[in-house]
């Protein structure tokens, strides 16, 4: 057979760290590849390494559920979000690597006429900046997605649904290769299983990074490691308001294409989609109390199939194959942390909790340009770490909380 | 012909004799439909055997190239035999009992099962079909990618789910205890059962089998020492459950059990897991043909089924398994041309070439061998997926080639083999056809060696990666028949050593459930207030607030309703406010620090409004306090806030150990609010005592008898009137509302319902937490300052917060507001200042007592000056509002305190 598709590997190992990078950034899931792409790409900056202590998209990257959208509550995060799904519909093509984003439209149902009106605020905010975003009544939902059930006789009937046209769901796995690939083309190396374990810090300012394979000096650090993030900052004496928990999802056996929708429940805690491979991909909220252990319960998935089941009884007998779990940061205000902090040198991007892999692509974009600026974008202005001291917090729950 | 057999159908043409401990009752034929023809099978058939004793092979089509698939383990571990029976898609028919008027198909084809049209993916697509070939192609020109992914969709999945499915399987469940439960009835299991209740302990074996007996099974002399073992066990005291799956094995012996319609959630002492073996497929080309078979699948056909698997056998294996169904095959009375005993050479060439997707012939360095069935069998791997699910390390045993369970957690035990004692000596990486074409590693997505070597030149060059690039691993078998093998392709491909490789992580549940059975019944509790009928029968429109059924309005008016309460009396159900007792010499000083103001210097029979803060200022919920006697407050919250400010206190005050209880009443009280001019005199037409204005104040709280029923009333005025909020046993709701209607019938009283009532606490200003205010509102903001008491001697919880929050200043103010041109916003509508988002219309509504649309609004501080103009869009136009501070109805207050 002859190679048709293997023109080049897509992705290498790279030989022993070198002594000195101009930026060291820990984490390789999609935001931190993401950053090292622009970085290269916009700034042609390329003595960067990329430390990950496993395989890249191993953490919230390779965890998700997928889902990319840009109908937020809050100004400042739809914002920021629209420019983030802007980004995703190009990507395939600039990355050369098809990430599979299927833009068929994204729905946060109500089950109250309080959660109607939540919807509708959130369709407010996203019409004044252009997103499309507008709330549906139930017949709207069922004629759009004729497969689910609007029944009265459930316990969550539906109300209504914010509908947002352009929600979708990528393939994560693909984003997080798509970026290394081109990464990896730039020059910039990605190298796997290197545990961070310590850092040199003097006069305020970090200078370097430890770590399981030797020490290296480098000019920025950024931390991007999600579940993991106030233990890395704490190695770096930066305190972070940050709660790890964690977050389950289960996907199916696969079936013939049933629904192309993302259906959404803030009120009964579920979301569902079908993948392009057939499987139902399922996720919940938050389980309600912190932890690093990264096991599964079973009342999340009882709970889960109770719930998806009201909403697509059609389902009843498809199985599940596989339930896992993923670490989640979540900060006070269900808003993410970004930036600079109080150690010269060393920046951070976390506080993602469960909505992180939708904004890579703008994260990349931002966190780039300060770093090579030097200065905050306008656009991540809002997600400073200082806010937590100046009490200007970004309220994201309502749209954040089981609104993937 | 065996006897049974009916004439002119081929119900049973390729059964032996009876065998001795077959399974099927040769008196009870079994008819079912397959692809629409009828096939007749017997009772104690499965689908799988039927079929396959009626001369059917395909059952249905693989994932990706379409190749034919049918029996290969007849245990239920490998994926090849998924069909759809009688709709329900994916069901692995080799397990699935028989059932009389099944209808039965093949999954993934294209026209018909033996003649797929897609198939021409097997013969022309393999180059064009790489691993990940998806993520190279279809990128350009972006807008195709829609049509390009419609059409990858449709190639994906492998049943059809019916459109029109509903739930009608009952199913249930129960929770269980036992000492000891014992996942596996195999010999280890049985026998460490049977050593457990010899102990006095309670014991429970589950066995995924249709019998208990585990791989004794397979051999006949093996039933007959399985049965005693299991007569020995019942003997004992063991309680013997299968068939049954444990789903995982979850921490503190938490064991869920799937037995058909059932889910038993097991709660166990000790768990000790004797799950035996998998038996493991070799890689070889042609290795997924239909009849190239798993050693005890071919067992199980002659020995359970009475089933001639085929005429002529050729057995390539590793270890003794594959020699024990030669025996079996034999005495079965076919042919063996050829057994290739891996232990005894070096690994030979070996390919199985066919026709149609069916074996017919294998070639041994270069030499063909005519054959109908091959039994392959790889070393057999220890079932460990439920200890690496419950936190077990796994590691490699070079030596004997299998992984091994090591580092168990917690009152986890293992016995028999899958602690790695798999019997006889087996070559231990038994890779064959490691450079051939088409050699499967993963049956349930199609994937070669090829497929692997050409993802890790790549890059993917570690199993986690190459799990998720190839999919190797991932389809329905879960990686029972594909993990280990895959790893022995990375390790010899990147000549790494398979510990170094590792294993994935292994995921719940043990094998795939369905949704249904986890679900368990199909409805909720939903909550109603014990005057739900009453409203119903009074026209009430019923709406869904939170769990909670409640009256949106009693006609097309809420309007109208609204202003009846203004005019003469109306009567609301408010039985959902949550109603929490707090008791206890401790009991003011405690609410003196969950709320930002005091509570110890409230006056017996007084109420206090009261607004809950979070640790960081941040507001919860609000309701009414009153004070019962000097150690007893009586707190009202908000209909969805109750369970959550029942759950703060109680977190609190483990924090704190103040001398002080409570208790949730929020179901066990009912509420109703009497409000109206009329409000008074229909009090005390159903009462005896005082509710003069004197003797019943605004804000008093007294006990008081009416309709013969002593209760709590409170004197509030949430709608702004004249109004009685009465507490008491929620069973007498129907009696008091009835007795103030009836007796006050002269004073026009008339029930209304929740959609009038915001329209009059909103004419008042009132708030409605959650709705005005969100997660991230604090008191200063929400215009409540006044409720902000920092000069008590215990910081109440949320102080330093709320402190900053005045240090910093205010950002935003929640007021009141007009539309002078009518307009009316939604609620949620955007305040901008110079075409940006700066607020939000947070409550709206036409107002008839005023005749004006009112509302509450954020606005950023500097617009939040009585009078002041500001803009909100309405319909995507900045339309004019007006700022008003106060109430906008009845400002003095002179209506509440009449």
């Amino acid at each position: 057979m002859k190679d048709i598709f293997l023109k080049k590997q897509i992705l290498k190992r790279p030989d022993e760290l070198k002594r000195h990078y101009d930026v060291v950034i820990i984490g390789g899931g999609s935001h931190g590849l993401a950053t090292a792409y622009y970085l290269a790409t916009h700034h042609g900056i390329t003595n960067v390494a990329i430390l990950e202590k496993s395989y890249i998209g191993s953490g919230a990257a390779g965890r998700n559920t997928t889902i990319i959208r840009a109908n937020y509550r809050t100004p400042e995060g739809a914002a920021f979000y629209k420019q983030s799904v802007e980004l995703y519909e190009r990507l395939s093509g600039e990355l050369d690597f098809n990430l599979m984003f299927s833009q068929h439209g994204h729905f946060t149902l109500a089950h109250s006429d309080r959660s109607l009106v939540v919807q509708q605020e959130r369709a407010e905010v996203n019409k004044l900046l252009g997103i499309d975003s507008y709330v549906i009544d139930a017949k709207e939902v069922k004629k759009l997605c004729p497969q689910i059930n609007i029944s009265t006789d459930v316990t969550w009937p539906i109300q209504g649904a914010l509908y947002h046209p352009p929600g979708g769901i990528i393939r994560h796995d693909a984003v997080v290769w798509g970026f290394a690939k081109q990464v990896t083309r730039a020059g910039i190396e990605i190298h796997q299983n290197v545990e961070v374990t310590g850092f040199d810090i003097s006069n305020g300012r970090v200078h370097g990074v430890k770590t399981t394979k030797g020490d290296v000096s480098c000019g920025v650090v950024l931390s991007a490691t999600a579940g993991w993030s106030s233990i890395v900052a704490k190695m770096a004496g930066v305190p972070l308001p940050i709660i790890g928990s964690i977050l389950q999802a289960f996907v199916t056996e696969p079936v013939k294409p049933f629904l192309d929708k993302i259906i959404v429940s803030a009120q009964m805690h579920i979301y569902c989609s079908q993948t392009d491979r057939g499987e139902f991909l399922i996720g919940a909220e938050v389980e309600p109390y912190p932890t690093y252990s990264n096991k599964g319960t079973f009342p999340f998935v009882e709970y889960a199939c109770r719930h998806v089941l009201e909403l697509f009884p059609q389902l009843h007998a498809t199985k599940i194959l596989r339930h896992w779990t993923g670490l989640c940061d979540m900060s006070p205000d269900y808003s993410p942390i970004m930036g600079l902090t109080e150690l010269d040198g060393f920046l951070v991007d976390c506080g993602w909790g469960t909505y992180g892999f939708k904004a890579a692509p703008i994260v990349g974009v931002t966190l780039a340009e300060l770093i090579a600026k030097g200065k905050t974008p306008a656009l991540i202005e809002p997600f400073k770490l200082d806010r937590f001291y100046t009490d200007t917090l970004v309220s994201e729950a309502a749209a954040a909380a089981v609104s993937h | 012909m065996a006897s049974g057999a009916l004439p002119g159908r081929i119900g049973a043409v390729s059964r032996l004799d009876p065998q001795p401990h077959e399974r099927i009752d040769r008196s009870k034929p079994v008819s079912f439909t397959f692809e629409g023809k009828a096939v007749d099978g017997f009772e104690g058939d499965t689908i799988g055997s039927a079929l396959y004793a009626s001369g059917r092979r395909v059952f249905s089509r693989s994932f990706k190239y379409h190749r034919p698939r049918g029996l290969q383990c007849c245990s239920g571990h490998c994926a090849n035999c998924q069909m759809t029976v009688d709709g329900i898609p994916n069901v692995r028919v080799c397990t699935t009992p028989l059932r009389s008027g099944a209808a039965v198909k093949g999954q993934n084809y294209v026209g018909s099962l033996e003649r797929d049209l897609m198939q021409a993916t097997d013969k022309l697509g393999g180059p064009f079909t790489p691993p990940g070939f998806y993520y190279k192609t279809f990128i350009r020109p972006r807008k195709l990618w829609p049509l390009y992914e419609k059409i990858l969709r449709n190639a994906a999945g492998l049943g059809k789910l019916d459109p029109a499915g509903a739930r009608t399987e009952r199913v249930d469940g129960e929770y269980r205890h036992a000492d000891v439960l014992v996942l596996g009835g195999g010999q280890a299991g049985l026998d460490a059962a049977i050593e457990a209740a010899a102990g006095g302990e309670s014991v429970v074996v589950i066995d995924e089998g249709p019998e208990v007996g585990g791989g004794l099974l397979a051999d006949r002399a093996g039933v007959t020492t399985a049965r005693a073992l299991a007569d020995k066990a019942r003997a004992a005291g063991v309680e013997l459950i299968a068939p049954a799956i444990a789903i995982g094995l979850f921490e503190q012996g938490f064991v869920p059990v799937a037995v058909g319609n059932l889910l038993l959630k097991f709660r166990a002492e000790r768990v000790i897991v004797a799950a035996g073996i998998v038996e493991q497929p070799l890689v070889f080309p042609g290795n997924d043909l239909i009849g190239v078979m798993l050693p005890d699948g071919v067992r199980r056909l002659i020995n359970y089924w009475s089933i001639k698997p085929g005429e002529r056998a050729v057995v390539i294996t590793a270890d003794e398994r594959g020699l024990k169904a030669a025996e079996d095959l034999e005495a079965a009375g076919v042919e063996i041309a050829k057994v290739i005993d891996l232990r005894e050479a070096e690994p030979p060439n070996i390919e199985a070439r066919g026709r149609r997707g069916r074996v017919t012939e294998i070639h041994v360095n270069g030499q063909s061998t005519k054959c109908d069935l091959v039994v392959m069998s790889g070393s057999p791997q220890p079932n460990y997926k439920l200890l690496a699910q419950a936190g077990a390390r796994v590691a490699y045993d070079s030596a004997r080639g299998i992984f091994v369970p090591t580092d168990l957690p917690e009152n986890v035990e293992a016995v028999g083999a899958v602690t790695g004692d798999v019997g006889t000596p087996a070559v231990p990486s038994p890779v064959l056809g490691y450079k051939g074409d088409k050699c499967f590693v993963c049956f349930c997505e199609d994937q070669t060696t090829k497929d692997l070597k050409y993802a890790i030149r790549e890059g993917f060059d570690s199993i986690e990666l190459s799990k998720r690039y190839t999919t190797v691993t991932m389809g329905p078998c879960q990686g029972r028949l594909c993990h280990v093998n895959s790893i022995r392709v990375y390790a010899k491909a990147t000549k790494l050593d398979e510990n170094t490789i590792g294993t994935t992580t292994a995921r719940p549940p043990y094998t795939p459930i369905s949704m249904g059975l986890l679900a368990g019944n199909p409805q909720e509790p939903k909550k109603r207030t014990s005057l739900h009928h009453l409203h119903k029968d009074l026209g009430g429109r019923m709406m869904w607030t939170g769990q909670w059924r409640r009256p949106h309005s009693y006609g097309d008016d809420p309007g109208a309703e609204a202003q009846h309460v203004h005019k003469a009396l109306g009567l609301i159900d408010v039985s959902t406010l949550g109603k929490i007792l707090v008791k206890g010499p401790d009991a003011g000083a405690f609410l003196d620090r969950v709320y930002p103001n005091r509570f110890s210097d409230l006056k017996v029979g007084r109420t206090r409004y009261g607004v809950l803060t979070g640790d960081a200022g941040r507001i919860m919920d609000d309701g009414v306090v009153a004070r019962i006697d000097d150690d007893t407050f009586y707190v009202s919250a908000t209909s969805t806030g109750a369970d959550g400010v029942y759950q703060w206190f109680t977190w609190w005050n483990a924090v704190w150990f103040m001398d002080v209880q409570f208790a949730n009443l929020t179901g066990a009280l009912a509420a109703i609010n009497v409000a109206g001019p009329n409000a008074r005199a229909a009090m005390e037409r159903v009462s005896g005592d005082d509710f003069s204005a004197e003797g019943f104040a605004y804000l008093d709280a007294k006990h008081v008898t009416v309709a013969g029923v002593p209760m709590l009333a409170l004197r509030i005025g949430f709608v702004g009137e004249l109004g009685y909020e009465l507490h008491f046993p929620s069973p007498l709701a129907e009696h008091v509302w009835d007795t103030i209607i009836a007796e006050g019938a002269d004073l026009d009283p008339k029930p209304f319902g929740l959609e009038p009532q915001r329209i009059l606490r909103l004419e008042k200003g009132h708030v409605i937490i959650g709705q005005d205010t969100d997660s991230e509102s604090n008191l200063l903001e929400a215009a409540m300052p006044w409720l902000v008491k920092n000069d008590k001697e215990f910081d109440w919880v949320g102080k330093w917060a709320t402190q900053q929050v005045d240090d910093r200043g205010l950002n935003w103010l929640l007021v009141g507001f007009e539309s002078p041109t009518g307009a009316m916003p939604v609620e949620g509508g955007q305040v901008v200042v110079d075409g940006k988002s700066s607020g939000r219309v947070t409550s709206v509504r036409q107002s008839d007592e005023l005749g004006k649309v009112i509302g509450l609004a954020i606005l950023p501080t500097a617009l939040a000056v009585d009078g002041g103009r500001f803009d909100v869009q309405v319909n995507g136009k900045p339309t004019p509002m007006t700022v008003r501070l106060g109430a906008f109805y009845d400002p003095a207050g002179e209506k509440v305190k009449s």
